[in-house]
């Protein structure tokens, strides 16, 4: 009795997959039973196909059963049946499908295989001391460097396919019992109505999950790092992998957390509190440093030393540019030499040191288009933009609305767009939680993972700002 | 207006910036004119009977968890009185509005932008209240509680600065009974700033033991104030009526210190700050009040009547700020009188009514 028309299904699925060169069939004939091999033999390990699964069943003596070839047969890859309708969606995912006129059953074997870079450190997260492992753009590598640093049956692992073209693999990672089901569920349902045609890595979906797609700052974490993703789930967040992106999500996010890094928990606390003091001044001086120099020199520059009056004075006269024009053009500029290295090859990038530094800096002050104070001013705003790199577009936007509002209306512009800006932050909320927390609304307890870190000795509960279901992490 | 619940920490802060309106400028230099240094007297009695209002808030507030104070009046009395004491707050709230910017003005022309255009706090604060309208009261409080400690920091810097310089003890006991409560009545405008927690009654989360830290906060705002007009006097003496901004010229006179800088800057920002928060606190409370008179009217329509009144009033008023501020001595005492006097005794009326009803029910 024959149950499918191998020869038959197999047109069917060259005609389903247009002919695409890398659609592969193989066939076993013995005794009338018939067995088809079909798979993409671009994303399928072929050496194994052959040893594994083509080999033992040539060298099979007897009549083959579904069981035989399932159980006793084929000993490598993940072995399961599956129903014809998933047959497609099999061969896409890198498995062979083994379709037989001897039963109705159909066979799945994962021989997935594709080119992979080792975990190496990320180039956005170097560290000092502590681990220097990175994700890569394999999904099951990276849920295996969760594992190792996870090793607990709490830790839940839920896939969901996005986007009708690319199918992508998007796993929702928690610990059951201590990541709040609210935002599980809330992850669930956002990352489940996607309506897309494809992701092709992790910041696609970014716009999905944030509550303000359009907010200037962002509101969902990320990092390369296995670390500090196995610290975050602890906390009690949630975190998205997507599969071919070495970027694992995280959420809630809250600001603090661009002034959190991973060395400040490899290093002794009381330095971990004075840098992150030094990145939060870093993070002022580039907010607002030249906006302010032009609001003093404009508006009040008898509150300036006299002697840095004097210099200002004399370094500014005979300017063809008004001050506000001069720091906007010497903005502009930086931003361009910046856009120009980014953009061009290395081996250019000495030449652009050379025009950026020398030509256009030391020549416009010399020939008296620019002061040295505003280049200083603005050199150090955009040194200290990368004290804090992951917020380093956001600041560089807020940068040139500060230089407007310090020009046009002094200090006055300053504390009414740093009032505007803190409550624009404040209205924001990250899968329910406050986005300055745990300063805005203050949560005390929370304050020993701030600004002033605490010893690892004093985390003995998880954030409440993040709402986890079990607050003592032991 | 709809909005999220703040904490008590919070509604206690908002309270201390509200208690610093209209005090930190103008109010010393006034208030001596008529009763010479004796004012720390008479801003000592005027926060005492401030006090009176909040166990009185705290009451209604166990009586009533989660309603609205129109609510509670209108069950209590009637539909009418809710709105003509509602119609009174947005008035109140409308003209301590202006009375802050009418002043911050006056600081503004006179120390930061002697050549600068009326117009240009307007174009540095309208956006900000309106967009901290928008946002809602639990974000511009967490604003203020993230940066009040910066504030309160520069507020008592100006304060210890001044102390470095020669100061004496100001001449007290100078005024006779009549003009000490004349002075009162005429300054009452400037005091019941607790008024604003009536307005977000059912915003306010207090849990229990909280109530304390309401206490705490109001003492801790009222000593700062007192501390400020102490200083205040001890500093200029005789002169203190010609110093129109008291927390910025108490620093004016301090010592200097060469390396810094003029510390100016430092009473700048503070005083920027703290008067940005009054508008924001002192808006929300007009938009509230207006948005209970006329619930069908959307928020977005009340902060656009907000700022076409606002613009109209500052046009004809602030332009020549003299008028508000020498004016505001004949139309205001009414407003401060009714705040002051009036609404606590109609919150105990409630409070008695409410009383006697759950009595009844027992029986």
């Amino acid at each position: 009795m024959s149950y499918f028309n191998v020869y038959k299904i197999i047109q069917e699925l060259k005609i389903e997959f247009n002919e695409s060169i890398d659609f592969s069939y193989r066939f076993y004939k013995k005794d009338g039973q018939i067995i088809a091999f079909i798979y993409l033999k671009s994303i399928i390990d072929q050496n194994l196909l052959s040893n594994s699964i083509y080999y033992p069943i040539q060298t099979f003596q007897q009549m083959f059963s579904f069981d035989d070839l399932k159980d006793k047969i084929i000993k490598c890859g993940d072995v399961k049946e599956v129903k014809f309708s998933d047959v497609v969606k099999e061969i896409l995912d890198g498995k062979v499908v083994l379709i037989t006129n001897f039963t109705k059953k159909i066979l799945s074997v994962d021989l997935y295989k594709f080119p992979t870079r080792t975990p190496t450190e990320p180039p956005t997260s170097p560290v000092i001391q502590g681990p220097r492992e990175g994700f890569v753009e394999d999904l099951q590598t990276n849920i295996t460097l969760l594992r190792r640093r996870l090793k607990t049956k709490d830790l839940i692992l839920k896939t969901l396919r996005v986007g009708s073209q690319t199918q992508t693999k998007v796993v929702i990672v928690y610990l059951k019992g201590v990541a709040n089901k609210k935002i599980i569920e809330e992850v669930n349902k956002k990352i489940s109505n996607i309506k897309t045609d494809g992701i092709i890595d992790a910041y696609y979906i970014l716009s999905y999950l944030e509550d303000r797609p359009n907010s200037l700052f962002k509101q969902i974490g990320n990092s390369e790092k296995p670390d500090i993703i196995s610290s975050k789930l602890l906390e009690g967040k949630v975190a998205i992998i997507v599969d071919n992106s070495p970027i694992v999500l995280t959420v809630p996010f809250i600001l603090i957390e661009d002034l959190q890094n991973s060395n400040d928990y490899y290093t002794n606390h009381h330095y971990s509190s004075f840098v992150r003091i030094i990145r939060l001044l870093g993070l002022m001086v580039a907010l607002i440093s030249p906006g302010f120099y032009l609001a003093l020199q404009i508006y009040h520059y008898n509150i300036l030393p006299l002697n840095f009056l004097i210099t200002i004075a004399d370094t500014t006269q005979g300017l063809p540019f008004t001050p506000f024009l001069e720091i906007l053009f010497i903005f502009f500029l930086f931003q361009i030499l910046y856009e120009v290295s980014l953009r061009l090859p290395s081996y250019l990038g000495l030449a652009t040191s050379v025009v950026g530094a020398l030509i256009l800096g030391d020549t416009g002050v010399k020939a008296g288009l620019i002061s040295p104070p505003g280049v200083i001013i603005v050199a150090l705003a955009k040194i200290a933009l990368y004290t804090i790199p992951e917020q380093s577009s956001q600041i560089t936007i807020l940068q040139a609305i500060f230089i407007i509002l310090g020009g046009s209306l002094g200090l006055a512009g300053i504390v009414a767009g740093m009032v505007y800006l803190l409550n624009y932050l404040n209205s924001i909320d990250s899968f329910g939680t406050p986005y300055l927390a745990p300063y805005s609304p203050r949560i005390e307890d929370d304050l020993k993972d701030g600004l002033l870190t605490h010893s690892v000795l004093d985390f003995k509960k998880r954030p409440k700002s993040f709402s986890p279901n079990k607050e003592n992490r032991v | 207006m709809i909005d999220k619940k703040i904490s008590v920490r919070q509604a206690g802060i908002l309270i201390i910036i509200c208690l610093m309106a209209n005090k930190i400028l103008l109010l010393p230099s006034l208030m001596f004119q008529q009763i010479k240094s004796d004012s720390i007297f008479a801003i000592i009695l005027m926060f005492s009977l401030d006090l009176i209002f909040l166990p009185i808030f705290l009451k209604l507030k166990s009586l009533y968890p989660n309603e609205k104070l129109i609510e509670i009046i209108s069950k209590k009395m009637s539909k009418i009185v809710a709105k003509i004491i509602y119609i009174i707050f947005a008035i109140y709230f409308i003209f301590k509005v202006l009375l802050v910017f009418s002043i911050t003005y006056v600081y503004f022309k006179q120390q930061i932008y002697q050549d600068e255009f009326l117009w240009l706090i307007i174009i540095s604060c309208l956006p900000v209240i309106n967009h901290a309208l928008t946002v809602g009261l639990r974000a511009f409080s967490r604003t203020i509680e993230l940066l009040f400690s910066i504030v309160i920091v520069g507020f008592i810097l100006c304060l210890a600065f001044s102390l470095f310089t020669e100061m004496s003890m100001p001449i007290l006991f100078v005024s006779d009974i009549k003009s000490f409560f004349s002075s009162i009545y005429k300054h009452a405008f400037s005091f019941g700033d607790y008024l604003f927690l009536f307005v977000i009654i059912d915003k306010i989360d207090i849990k229990k033991g909280d109530s304390k830290k309401l206490y705490e906060y109001s003492i801790f705002g009222m000593i700062l104030v007192i501390l400020l007009f102490i200083i205040f006097f001890s500093k200029y003496q005789v002169t203190a009526f010609m110093h129109n901004n008291a927390l910025a010229d108490i620093l004016v006179f301090s010592i200097q210190f060469n390396a810094i800088g003029r510390l100016d800057i430092i009473a700048m920002l503070t005083i920027m700050s703290i008067t940005l928060f009054q508008l924001e606190i002192f808006a929300y409370g007009f938009c509230d009040s207006f948005i209970n008179l006329f619930p069908k009217l959307n928020k977005f329509v009340v902060i656009l009547f907000f700022d076409l009144l606002f613009a109209l009033l500052y046009y004809f008023s602030i332009g020549k700020y003299e008028i508000l501020v020498n004016t505001s001595h004949y139309w205001s005492p009414m407003l401060g009188i009714f705040v002051n006097y009036v609404f606590p005794i109609i919150c105990l009326i409630i409070i008695a009514l409410s009383r006697r009803r759950k009595n009844e029910r027992k029986y």
